[in-house]
């Protein structure tokens, strides 16, 4: 059974988990996590040790505990994540945290079920900050992809696609290029053309193997496994239904694709989108850079 | 059936036309629809007469009037079926 909650669940949270708090940045982009626990703040800085910043953050979120449980989980396994918008703001809930950011508001509020399980706590953490990230781009002119991100000859190559598409198998085949990550890049707009951030977000690969930077974005490339290597340039709405549809949001309101497909077009038509198709072998790189 | 006037274009459906053909997100569902040229025609003049629509397709892509209406009513019942398409508020 479902634990369903409206603003008034968070008008009165209780105290904070504790006094601790540290401030996460992905692509400039950051949010402080306030509240903490003392195991959870030690969790928090072990597990987002490259991301840690000191810059003012453009979100504060404050840990308190909630109910003991939210949304039941999912019979197939599936992590459970579902947003509504009430017109005092959003509200985020999966199986054990209920999040809420007022509308308008720089400071949200996130209920764990379990606070005092710190890797299950982590666990809701991170996809409240994934939430918040991937807001706070669109705010700014950028979005977020699901995507492995890969560094060559100081450019950014973003391999896309649905899960199963082969993004960990592209990134494990490409030991010796930098590893921005091989689940979500965050992309923003500078005045040089488009950029590609690294992420702190859970992929198949460990968190240590990424490097901490921002590349000018040099391609997409959507994948398709197949038994030879080949390249094929898309354009057009195909072109950006193809990125699109690879952009993670939890749930989307109609404002959100409003944005996002016009920064898409011109992403795409910026750096050009084609279709590798790839078989388990690093040839790929020849036909790319 | 598909008839004039019972559907409108989904207000949870962001859209964008590029290069002649519309780009569909289902908001909800994240799903992507990319249309030719001919189906993004109709989806932009959804709320316009079928028979209308039909006269134009015909005269501008040299097909029969029969075969255009045809295959009208076809792409609006796979938009209606899709969820793209909803039930005009009477």
């Amino acid at each position: 059974m479902d634990f369903h909650v409206g603003p008034e669940h968070f008008r009165e949270p209780g105290a904070p988990l504790g006094g601790a708090q540290c401030t996460v940045a992905v692509g400039g982009h950051s949010v402080r996590f306030s509240g903490l626990s003392p195991e959870l703040h030690e969790a928090v800085l072990s597990r987002y040790a490259l991301f840690l910043s000191e810059i003012p953050p453009l979100h504060t979120v404050t840990l308190c505990a909630g109910a003991p449980a939210y949304l039941a989980p999912a019979p197939d396994g599936y992590l459970r994540l579902e947003e509504t918008q009430r017109g005092e703001g959003r509200i985020l809930l999966s199986t054990g945290m209920a999040g809420f950011w007022p509308s308008g508001g720089r400071d949200g509020l996130l209920r764990l079920s379990q606070p005092g399980n710190a890797r299950f706590a982590l666990m809701f953490l991170e996809n409240y900050l994934r939430w918040v990230i991937a807001d706070l781009a669109l705010e700014r002119g950028g979005f977020v992809l699901h995507c492995a991100g890969l560094v060559r000859g100081g450019k950014a190559y973003l391999f896309f696609g649905p899960s199963g598409a082969g993004k960990t198998t592209v990134a494990g085949l490409s030991g010796d290029h930098i590893l921005l990550s091989d689940d979500l890049v965050l992309l923003t707009r500078g005045a040089d053309g488009w950029r590609a951030s690294t992420t702190p977000f859970w992929g198949a690969l460990a968190q240590e193997l990424k490097d901490l930077g921002t590349y000018p974005l040099a391609g997409l490339y959507r994948l398709i496994q197949a038994p030879q290597h080949a390249l094929r340039p898309v354009s057009g709405a195909l072109a950006v239904g193809m990125v699109a549809a690879c952009c993670p949001f939890v749930s989307d309101p109609a404002q959100r694709h409003d944005k996002l497909l016009p920064l898409v077009e011109e992403c795409s038509r910026s750096v050009g989108v084609q279709e590798l198709r790839f078989k388990k072998d690093p040839g790929f790189w020849d036909l790319i850079a | 059936m598909y008839e004039d006037g019972r559907y409108k274009r989904n207000p949870d459906v962001s859209w964008r036309v590029i290069e002649g053909q519309a780009v569909l997100v289902h908001n909800r569902e994240g799903e992507i629809e990319v249309l030719n040229e001919v189906g993004t025609y109709l989806w932009e003049h959804a709320d316009e007469p079928l028979e209308q629509l039909v006269g134009n397709i015909s005269r501008d892509y040299g097909v029969a009037p029969e075969e255009a209406r045809r295959d009208a009513l076809e792409f609006y019942e796979s938009m209606v079926a899709s969820g793209a398409l909803v039930a005009a508020e009477t």
